[in-house]
Parts: structure tokens; C-alpha cells; sequence
């Protein structure tokens, strides 16, 4: 999926959109069960909505927005997150 | 009647717990800041207040998270508030629709009122209240508004009887339903049960297992998901029933993140910031207040010598009291400046939000070297003292790292290590002193970061944690509460001054003053302390290049406090012969040795070495085990002593050529 510039409609993992890219989350796929839940527990079910706001210096990690807040969370764990682009 | 107070992380909770109990515990504008619980007494309603760490759901993920939850769950609280942060309240009510499944009645304040309408949100609060089916009151725990409001609620409902209401979809429902009727068991433990919780294994019956299977047929998902997403399906609900939200242009926030988290002078302003906090304690203002304040404990020396001598005092009480005591304390109490300052950079630093995007910054570098961005967070609780430090330790879920953490934490500079470091570097290298002040602290960085990794790699495989944070907005810090934080640190540090240093001046002043025989008016060479400190001088001849007793013994008492040093030095100085006019300590007989390699080298061996007993305590509660403390604090002061003796080695070398 590298380097490849992602279309409205294209699934990929959130770790894949850009700054300013907005997404729609179609699944959680992680191997830890209590990061998953704190995952759900913090908002990022399927059908939200997530904007990538702010990325750090090094590349990581991401700010992103959802469910009127915002949250840092790794590239780690956004590739671990199935999203279809809006 | 005891009340909890629970909410998110960063939703106000201390704010409003210090307004309500006239306390001032410490805020932070970051998330985890109140990491126990704190009990206080409400004003006015007479009623227990309860202060619990920031939790986003009752199915716990971090120890803190832990202990909100046993309380709220076993604490039997009559009477939960709510905090509900205005501005984000769809995440927000996600807890509270878990808090009111519990038998106990919830009030919602929604919190951060006075920001709503630049975020352009308008919340109808009857119509929440109506929906959701409790009282909620908009507040303002900043600017103290709607708490007498909030206050007749809690009046209005002591003994307060709750009924827990049907949220989910009817297919949900009826599971819940079944579970409930099967078990005899509240709608909460109905639906951990469900969902298969740690806590409630003993109830897993086959009833149970059926009706969650059949639902997770139906849905297509995992339970867990289930619920999320029915949960927040309701709350979207509800809140667009009762919520308008505007979309605003570019927040005020947003904007500052363009520059302080920009690509090329984020790290730029970031190194800025810290030499600027140790440039304005350390190097401007410190050495001129310093040298005024020295000068006012002398001539105090001075006043009270004259005094007690006309008064008749024989000589051993005269020396006492002015070379023991007032050499001993005001020594400490001369830096009292310099941490005034640290103090307030460090409080607004903490208040604006400006920490949370440090974490945000550093953590892929920390993550380079084993340690996750949360690590950050004890390590800038650190510039102001290592106890509460090593406890905020407790929001890093994984174990090994967090031993890692509370073993690495006591490097940071605290405040008590200002004064050893304001008093080297004001006399060695007094126009660069905020700069060598500031490079010990990067050097603090660097060591923690190479300990980590090499730690890392050679005692633990496979371990790393999941970064997962909120970015707070930036705030104005509010005057009240800083100068009031600002104010108890100073305070609690004179207090020491008075206590602690007093005893050890004390102390010191006998040790010094008394040979093994008990005689008084000894050389100074003969003295308890001295023959002590011969026999561990040799410790400290890598890093100082001669035996120093003198040096010896007052770094030993770091261990007590580490102002404690300075205040041992400058007893010390003061009995020691030929001392310059002016009676600068490194003048004296005693100190004269120290060259400014020297000087480097024994700051960082103080630095590095075990902390002080406050911390030692602190490590040994967090790490759970009196043998873990020991190793640290040996690999501590080991370390201390290899890096010192490096600094003083590799600087008398270079300084030769
Ligand atoms: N504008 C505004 N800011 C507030 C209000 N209440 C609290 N704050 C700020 O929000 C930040 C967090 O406040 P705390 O009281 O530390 O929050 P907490 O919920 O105790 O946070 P944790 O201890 O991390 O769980 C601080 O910077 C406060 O000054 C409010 O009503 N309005």
C-alpha cells in the first residue's frame, strides 16, 4: 500500500491515510484483548468516523479525531485498524 | 455520606475536588495526573469527597484505572459526581452510562462550561437530564461557576434511590434480561457477566454462554464489540437529541501545535524551553539572589555571634548556633530563590499542556530505546521531586517497563539537586551556569535513554507497551493555582530546611566538633566526621583526583536530602582553617581542590547516585520489593560512580593537550 495515494472508497488501515484524510472504521484486529477494549472503550468502533489531525516530528505518533476528541495513538496500532476512506 | 468523584483523565476532577474542599492538590494539564485516591471533606455540605484517577470505562487498563474501579465498585459510595468534560461529551457519557448501571445514584456535572461556546457547542441541559435520566448541571470548575447549583443537587439527593434503564436494543436487552432474572445479579454485573469479565468468571454457566453466542451470531462481532457500539450508538443518540455542535474554524490549540509541533522546530524549541527553565533558576537570577541571600545568613551569623557572646554564651554553644545551625540551614535556605523559579517553570509547563505534547514528540525516540512515550511523564514529574515521580509510574501498564521507569526516574534533576547544581555552577562557571546546569539535564536524558536500552536488551525480550493518550488543549494557567503550587513546594521545602537539615546541621556540627574521645575544641582533622570520612575517601578519588573527606561525607548525605550536601559542605567550610575574605565555601581550606572538571564530575555522581530516603521509600513501595529497591539503588550509585569517575578522567585528560 506504500506510496500509493489512497481514493474515497479504498480500504486500508488507518496507518496508511495522510494528514487532513478522513476514514471510516470497518474493524479492529489486535492480538492483545485489553488494548482491543480500551480501543472500543475509547470510541474507535465500527462506523466511527476518524480524521488524522496532527502527526508528530518523527513520523509518529498520530493524533487523530474522532467522536468530537482527539487521540494519540501509534502507527502500530492504526495498522491494526481496517478503515474505508471517505 | 461518601461521594466518589469520577471521570476521564483530564476532565477537571482535581480542579473541582480542590474547589469543593479548599484543598490544593496538584493538576496537571496531561492525562494521569491523580494516580490515588484522595479523600477530602466538602465545605459547607460536611459530606466525604473522594478523588479517584481518570478512567475512560469500568473494564480497568491500567493499575490507576484499577483502583477507580475497585472503589467504585466496593467502596460503596452513596453518591457518584460524574465529571463530564462539555467539549467531548460523546466519549465522555461512555462512562457514564457504565456508572448508571450501577446501584448508586449519578449526578453529571458537565464540566469546562466556559469553553463551550468557542468550540461551538451548546448543550440543552434539561433535555440531557430528560434523556439520559439523571441531574446533570453544566460547571466551571475553573471559573467557579454553577457549583452552588452542583451543591443543592448533592443536598437534594442523599439517600437517593436509582432504577437502571434500558438503553441497548430489545435483542440486547433481553439477553441482559435473562442473565439478570438467571443469576439474581445487578443490570452491571449482568453485563460484565456477558461479557465474560475477569471479575465475575464464577457465573459463567451455560445460560450465559448460550445468550452470548446467539448474540454474537446476530451481530457478526465479539461481545465486547457488541456492546461498545451499542453503547455509543445510544450516546450518539441521546446527544444529538440534546447537542448542537457548530463546526469552528482552526482552534487556538490547533494553531500552537503548527509551531510547537512542527517538523523542524519542534526539538528546537523544545531544548529551548528546558535551558530556558534552568537558564532563568539557575543562571541569571540565581547567582546574584544567591550571593544577597549568603550575604544576609553571614551577617546574621555575625549578629547572633555578637549577641550570644555579649550575652555571656560559652563558646561551644556560640559555635552551635552559628557554625552548625545557620551555616548548616541557611546555606539550604539561600537557594530558596532559585526554586521559586524552578517551581513556577515547572507548574507552567504543567498547566498549559505543553507536557502532553512533549510525550507526543519524544515518544518515538523513547520508543527507539525501549520505553514508551507514558515513561515521559514520570520523568517530568521528576524535575520537581522523585516521589511523586515514581508514583506517576503507575499509568505504564506494562510491569517490566515500569520498574524500568521507577529505576531511571531518580536521574532527572529534582528540585532538591537544584541547589548543588546552582552552587557548582555559580562558582565555576558562573556566565554559562544556566548552560551547564541545563547540559546535566540533557545529560540526565541521554544516560536514562542508554540505561534503557541496554537494560532492555540484555534482561528483558519482547516487552513494549501500546501508547495511547489523550492531547489536551492548551490552557492559560490559572494564576490562583500556580502561585498556590508554587507557594506549598516552596514552603514544604523551607519546612525541610527547618527539620531535617536543621538535625543533620546539628548533627554535623557535633561529628565535627568532637573527636572519638569527646573532646571539644579539637583540629578539625581530629574530628568524628574526618576519621569517617578518611575511611571512605578513597571512593571518591576517581572523580575528585585527592582525598577529600570533606567531599566523602557530604555526598553520603544526599541520602537524607540532597540540599543536605550543600548545607555539609558549607558547615564544613566554615571550620575549616584559612578561609578567603568574602567566605566563598570553594575558598576555604576544606574545598579549594575542587577544579571545575572536578566540580562536573561530583555533580554528576550526585546526581546519578541512590536517591534520597523519601525516594528510596517510594521505589521500594512501587517496585513491590525491598530486593528489586536494593539492586536499583546499587545500580544507581554504581553507575553514578563510573560515569562521575569518567567525566573527571576523560576531562583531565582533553584539558591537557
Ligand atoms: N477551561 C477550563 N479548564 C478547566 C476546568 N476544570 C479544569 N480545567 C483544566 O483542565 C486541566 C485538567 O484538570 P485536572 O483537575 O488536573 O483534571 P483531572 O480530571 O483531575 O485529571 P487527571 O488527574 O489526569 O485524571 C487543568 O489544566 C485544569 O486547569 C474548567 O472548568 N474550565
Amino acid at each position: 500500500m506504500k506510496n500509493k495515494v489512497l481514493k474515497k472508497g479504498d480500504k486500508a488501515h488507518l496507518s496508511d491515510l495522510k494528514i487532513g484524510q478522513r476514514a471510516k472504521v470497518l474493524g479492529l484486529h489486535l492480538d492483545k484483548p485489553e488494548l482491543r477494549r480500551h480501543l472500543l472503550d475509547m470510541g474507535i468502533t465500527k462506523g466511527t468516523e476518524i480524521l488524522i489531525k496532527k502527526v508528530a516530528p518523527m513520523g509518529d505518533p498520530v493524533d487523530i479525531e474522532l467522536r468530537g476528541y482527539e487521540l494519540c495513538i501509534r502507527k502500530e496500532e492504526m495498522k491494526n485498524i481496517d478503515i474505508e476512506v471517505l | 455520606m461518601k461521594i466518589a468523584l469520577v471521570g476521564n483523565q483530564n476532565s477537571g476532577k482535581t480542579t473541582l475536588f480542590n474547589l469543593l474542599t479548599g484543598t490544593n492538590q496538584k493538576i496537571g494539564n496531561w492525562p494521569g495526573v491523580t494516580i490515588e485516591r484522595k479523600v477530602g471533606r466538602i465545605k459547607d455540605l460536611g459530606d466525604d469527597l473522594v478523588d479517584l484517577p481518570g478512567i475512560y470505562s469500568l473494564s480497568p487498563y491500567t493499575i490507576e484505572e484499577e483502583i477507580s474501579r475497585n472503589f467504585v465498585l466496593d467502596g460503596k459510595p452513596d453518591l457518584i459526581i460524574n465529571i463530564v468534560d462539555a467539549t467531548s461529551i460523546e466519549r465522555s457519557l461512555y462512562l457514564t452510562t457504565q456508572l448508571m448501571e450501577l446501584d448508586t445514584k449519578v449526578i453529571i456535572a458537565l464540566n469546562m462550561a466556559d469553553r463551550l461556546e468557542a468550540k461551538g457547542i451548546c448543550i440543552d441541559t434539561e433535555k440531557l437530564s430528560k434523556e439520559i435520566g439523571t441531574d446533570v448541571v453544566k460547571i466551571s470548575a475553573l471559573k467557579e461557576t454553577g457549583i452552588e447549583e452542583l451543591k443543592s443537587i448533592i443536598r437534594r439527593n442523599k439517600n437517593a434511590q436509582v432504577k437502571s434503564k434500558e438503553i441497548f436494543k430489545s435483542s440486547l436487552e433481553n439477553e441482559i434480561l435473562k442473565v439478570r432474572n438467571e443469576l439474581k445479579v445487578n443490570r452491571f454485573m449482568a453485563i460484565k457477566i456477558l461479557e465474560n469479565d475477569k471479575l465475575y468468571q464464577k457465573y459463567q454457566i451455560a445460560i450465559v454462554k448460550n445468550s452470548r453466542q446467539k448474540l454474537e451470531e446476530t451481530y457478526k462481532m465479539d461481545i465486547e464489540e457488541i456492546i461498545a457500539n451499542l453503547r455509543y450508538d445510544y450516546i450518539v443518540e441521546i446527544k444529538n437529541k440534546s447537542a448542537k455542535m457548530k463546526s469552528v474554524k482552526e482552534s487556538m490549540s490547533d494553531k500552537l501545535d503548527k509551531i510547537f509541533l512542527n517538523k523542524f522546530i519542534a526539538f528546537p524549541i523544545f531544548i529551548a524551553i528546558m535551558f530556558l527553565v534552568y537558564y532563568l533558576s539557575v543562571g541569571v537570577v540565581g547567582s546574584f539572589t544567591v550571593d544577597w541571600v549568603a550575604g544576609i545568613v553571614e551577617n546574621f551569623g555575625l549578629l547572633v555571634e555578637q549577641g550570644l557572646t555579649n550575652l555571656g554564651a560559652s563558646n561551644w554553644s556560640t559555635s552551635l548556633v552559628v557554625d552548625g545551625i545557620i551555616a548548616g540551614v541557611g546555606a539550604v535556605l539561600g537557594f530558596v530563590p532559585q526554586l521559586t523559579i524552578l517551581f513556577l517553570c515547572i507548574s507552567i509547563l504543567e498547566t498549559t499542556g505543553y507536557m502532553s505534547r512533549v510525550t507526543f514528540l519524544l515518544d518515538k525516540l523513547f520508543k527507539k530505546f525501549g520505553l514508551s512515550g507514558e515513561t515521559l511523564v514520570p520523568f517530568i514529574v521528576g524535575l520537581g521531586c522523585s516521589v511523586p515521580a515514581i508514583m506517576s509510574t503507575r499509568i505504564i501498564k506494562d510491569n517490566k517497563e515500569r520498574d524500568l521507569s521507577i529505576m531511571l526516574t531518580p536521574f532527572i534533576p529534582c528540585s532538591a539537586k537544584l541547589p548543588i547544581i546552582a552552587m557548582f555552577t555559580g562558582y565555576f562557571f558562573a556566565d554559562n551556569s544556566g548552560l551547564v546546569s541545563a547540559s546535566l539535564y540533557f545529560f540526565a536524558i541521554a544516560i536514562i535513554l542508554l540505561s534503557a536500552i541496554i537494560i532492555k536488551k540484555l534482561f528483558m525480550k519482547n516487552s513494549g507497551t501500546a501508547f495511547i493518550s489523550e492531547l489536551p488543549e492548551y490552557k492559560l494557567p490559572s494564576v490562583k493555582y500556580v502561585a498556590r503550587d508554587v507557594f506549598d513546594k516552596v514552603k514544604e521545602f523551607i519546612k525541610r530546611a527547618g527539620t531535617i537539615i536543621l538535625f543533620c546541621s546539628v548533627t554535623i556540627w557535633f561529628l565535627l566538633s568532637f573527636s572519638w574521645k569527646l573532646e571539644y575544641g579539637i583540629e578539625v582533622e581530629d574530628s568524628i566526621l574526618a576519621s569517617i570520612g578518611n575511611t571512605i575517601s578513597w571512593i571518591f578519588y576517581p572523580m575528585l583526583g585527592t582525598f577529600s573527606w570533606e567531599a566523602a561525607v557530604s555526598a553520603i548525605q544526599g541520602l537524607v536530602a540532597k540540599e543536605q550536601v550543600i548545607s555539609s559542605m558549607s558547615i564544613i567550610a566554615g571550620f575549616a582553617e584559612e578561609i578567603e575574605e568574602g567566605s566563598m565555601l570553594f575558598k576555604s581550606a576544606a574545598f579549594k581542590f575542587f577544579t571545575p572538571i572536578s566540580a562536573y564530575a561530583f555533580m554528576v555522581f550526585n546526581l546519578f547516585s541512590a536517591p534520597c530516603f523519601g525516594a528510596i521509600g517510594a521505589m521500594k513501595r512501587e517496585l513491590g520489593s525491598t530486593k528489586k529497591m536494593l539492586k536499583a539503588i546499587a545500580f544507581q550509585t554504581a553507575l553514578a560512580w563510573i560515569l562521575a569517575s569518567l567525566v573527571f578522567n576523560v576531562g583531565t585528560f582533553m584539558s591537557s593537550f
